[in-house]
């Protein structure tokens, strides 16, 4: 039903790979003395690199579509697991996805608005 | 595993920083136990860490399912393999024929170091936690109010 409106989609599956950010972290932070770990990323693939690169999408279908990308969890180039930089991307990746709840949040009351014919 | 299994994973990282405290206060506790005859009574401990998922890790490469995130647990506590501390004391019930009693080798700049590398390690992983419980609370209060 959220997929009604397209704007929701799309914050919802930025939101999804927020919270997959924040579970890769996390587990990197778990596995800091763990032995042979090798620190987890996210990451798109390249054709959605190429997309990215590309500049924003245009209307709301195009940005749809490229959206459509499943992020993927991977071995970084960085074996080791550095707390500090764990810990600020971590903080970082909270601030986007309470960034994209909010936007949820507003798009929501927008059309609650509008179901009450623009009545508050 | 979706964001409730988050928790459970820095949960994981949370005991093991525990068993490394256990470990560390023992060592640290133990530092002049000794054995009858000069015989080393205690070896300094070191616990062994691995994720359940090492192995699937192996293939270089290919994408990890979110599924099966490495969760790390304690796999083994093992003796180090560290000579005594030889220490001149005749006096000593435990000393051998050349009044030589053997401490354990544990290094005491080592273990403080431990410590401070448990309680960093410890506090990241809470915060990961309470991070985690936040984004969920906060997205269960969506479209709540008004």
């Amino acid at each position: 039903m959220l997929n009604a409106d397209p704007v929701i989609a799309l914050l919802s599956r930025a939101l999804d790979a927020a919270a997959l950010r924040q579970t890769v972290h996390a587990t990197n932070v778990a596995n800091v003395n763990t032995e042979d770990y090798h620190r987890l990323e996210v990451i798109y693939s390249a054709e959605q690199q190429r997309l990215n690169a590309a500049g924003p999408a245009l209307d709301a279908q195009e940005a749809l579509q490229w959206a459509q990308a499943e992020p993927e969890v991977v071995e970084s180039t960085e074996a080791t697991v550095r707390l500090d930089q764990e810990m600020a991307q971590m903080a970082e990746n909270a601030v986007r996805y309470q960034a994209l709840l909010g936007a949820i949040e507003r798009t929501i009351g927008m059309l609650r608005t509008a179901a009450r014919d623009g009545r508050e | 595993m979706g964001m409730f299994g988050v928790l459970d994973i820095s949960s994981a990282g949370m005991d093991v920083q525990q068993a490394r405290l256990e470990v560390a206060a023992s060592n640290i506790a133990n530092t002049r136990t000794t054995g009858a005859g000069g015989a080393a009574a205690y070896k300094p401990l070191a616990v062994v860490v691995r994720s359940a998922i090492a192995e699937a890790q192996g293939a270089a490469g290919s994408p990890i399912h979110a599924a099966q995130l490495p969760m790390p647990m304690v796999a083994e506590v093992v003796e180090q393999d560290v000579a005594p501390k030889l220490v001149y004391d005749p006096g000593h019930p435990d000393a051998d024929a050349q009044g030589m009693v053997s401490l354990p080798g544990v290094d005491p700049l080592t273990s403080m170091l431990d410590l401070i590398s448990i309680s960093r390690g410890y506090e990241a992983n809470l915060r990961a936690f309470d991070i985690t419980r936040s984004l969920l609370q906060r997205t269960l209060d969506l479209g709540r109010g008004r």
